[in-house]
């Protein structure tokens, strides 16, 4: 149990992201104007690009992780859209290759003189906002299971699957704690799967990085959240300390209405690009 | 003077992909001086290969034109700029290649594009003349010298021991401006060599282990000599299979220069 096995082409791990659609998700994040859906949808494609772009080499994209994006709202299914629409395990290559569409995006970057300058970038887009019926929380953590299990039965030694739940955490099939230990219970030789989880809330409380305690949390649905979290492992939170959060043995994958995106900073594939300070 | 050296990819890389790179100028005087630089691209960077590959020749060249240069943290730092300034040209007739052969640069290779390769560095002189011999070496990152003299280990640079290494070193990006900067991330050492003597020019992964073997009472340098002067590539890669599957090494592309007084 001690997440330290390489990822590799020959040896890759996989992420399952789950990502609630229904209807509750068309409500606006606590304290801003953006839709749950939005925010949701956002976060999925920017974890995906940074994914892609960590896994990035002159010739392609490298096969270090497979990745399954999985809906639920009025269905549990792939929510792929474009080329890879239907699909759930996908190598990473042929997720980079095949966005459904790249968007360019005005976004101002530190002009070099103190001042700021607008500048576009790509953006790729595999899924969209969807807001549509119920929170099948359970049967998509089952669907989440079903993938881990497969995984680590044909990758035994491998870095552990990670699941990255995103959700306002109204489940409307049951308490879905018992569907997240299940996850949490197929192991490799490395450890055992981790799951994560991304709270957008209505709310408009604080908003919470990869704490160490519920106590700051503001209701049910999050606690419930951070129960269901997996501890990170230690070279996350090593990772994570280096980006100015306290993490501690008891902090867990969790983050409530904030970036997550900075958990593709906690993976290792080699040697960090780091500038000097 | 005698040199030799063995590159070699990580296991389950082709040597296309090995981001290491090591370079060794001979003298036009062949034999009083000699120049030799390993550098060791980053895995997370796009291009870490062939900005390896330029830092070594940059760094050499430099070395050869102006003796100073091992000697003074800051000419140091100028000379990897001016590996930053090769980079931009090569990377402008890299770009233009990659449109001309119908694959322009895809949405995911521009961030790291923009962000520039990183690789650590470490070049160093040995210089004889009619009574001693001289070495100077200077350092950016975890890339290490090894001076051994009658079996046993007499200087390690800049790292002293295998618990040193992780995985974030020191490392010189190809847009770095900063000189100031630069030059307080490096190293310098000197010292005298005699007949006999031994130096091992490594990337980090070797180097780590070369330190932990030392401190285990072991005698890693023969390994090393035995494999550099058959110069039997086939032998030493099924040797770092061995050592990798063993544990005793991190999978990583392996570089060594050595460097022997006879």
């Amino acid at each position: 149990m001690t997440y330290t096995a390489e990822i590799s082409r020959a040896n890759p791990s996989c992420f399952v992201f789950l990502v609630d659609q229904s209807a509750s998700m068309e409500n606006p994040i606590g304290g801003g104007r953006q839709r749950k859906s939005d925010v949701v949808a956002d976060a999925i494609n920017r974890l995906l690009a940074e994914l892609s772009v960590k896994c990035a080499k002159e010739e392609g994209v490298r096969d270090y992780f497979h990745v399954a994006v999985i809906g639920y709202g009025h269905g549990v299914g792939s929510a792929f859209t474009g080329p890879l629409a239907g699909r759930e395990l996908v190598p990473l290559s042929q997720v980079a290759e095949k966005p459904a569409r790249v968007e360019k995006r005005v976004k101002e970057v530190p002009d070099g003189a103190g001042g700021l300058v607008e500048t576009t970038t790509r953006f790729p887009v595999w899924v969209d906002p969807v807001a549509h019926g119920a929170t099948p929380m359970c049967r998509a953590l089952s669907l989440a299971e079903s993938l881990v299990s497969d995984w680590v039965v044909r990758h035994p030694d491998g870095f552990p699957p990670i699941v990255l739940n995103l959700t306002d955490g109204e489940s409307t099939d049951g308490d879905p704690a018992g569907a997240a230990w299940a996850v949490q219970t197929h192991v490799t030789a490395d450890g055992a799967a981790l799951l994560f989880n991304l709270h957008v809330s209505a709310t408009d409380a604080v908003p919470v990085t990869f704490p160490d305690t519920d106590t700051a949390l503001p209701d049910a649905y999050a606690r419930t959240l951070f129960g269901m979290s997996s501890p990170l492992p230690p070279h996350m939170r090593f990772y994570a300390m280096q980006q100015g959060v306290a993490a501690g043995d008891l902090t867990r994958g969790f983050v409530y209405n904030a970036d997550i995106t900075s958990l593709v900073q906690f993976l290792d594939i080699g040697t960090r690009a780091t500038d000097l300070r | 003077m005698v040199t030799s050296s063995l590159r070699v990819p990580k296991h389950g890389h082709t040597p296309g992909e090995c981001e290491d790179a090591a370079r060794v100028l001979p003298a036009a005087d062949e034999g009083t001086w000699l120049a030799a630089a390993v550098a060791d691209g980053a895995s997370e960077s796009l291009l870490a290969g062939p900005w390896a590959d330029l830092l070594t020749r940059t760094v050499t060249d430099a070395v050869r034109d102006d003796d100073r240069v091992l000697r003074d943290v800051d000419r140091f730092a100028a000379a990897l700029m001016g590996a930053g300034e090769a980079w931009r040209r090569w990377l402008a007739d890299y770009v233009a290649d990659r449109e001309a052969g119908g694959r322009p640069i895809a949405w995911y290779e521009q961030p790291k594009l923009d962000r520039g390769p990183h690789a650590a560095v470490l070049a160093a002189r040995f210089d004889t003349g009619p009574s001693a011999t001289r070495w100077e070496v200077a350092a950016l990152g975890d890339s290490c010298l090894f001076h051994t003299r009658d079996d046993r280990l007499l200087r390690a640079f800049p790292l002293e021991s295998a618990a040193a290494f992780d995985n974030s070193p020191g490392l010189v990006n190809a847009f770095d401006r900063d000189g100031a900067l630069l030059a307080r991330h490096v190293r310098t050492a000197s010292g005298a060599a005699e007949p006999g003597d031994r130096f091992f020019l490594c990337t980090d992964a070797l180097a780590a282990w070369f330190l932990g073997a030392a401190e285990r009472g072991d005698r890693p340098w023969h390994v090393l000599d035995e494999f550099t002067r058959s110069g039997d590539l086939d032998a030493f890669t099924a040797w770092l299979t061995t050592t990798r599957a063993e544990g005793l090494m991190r999978n990583d592309d392996v570089t060594v220069v050595h460097v022997a007084f006879e």
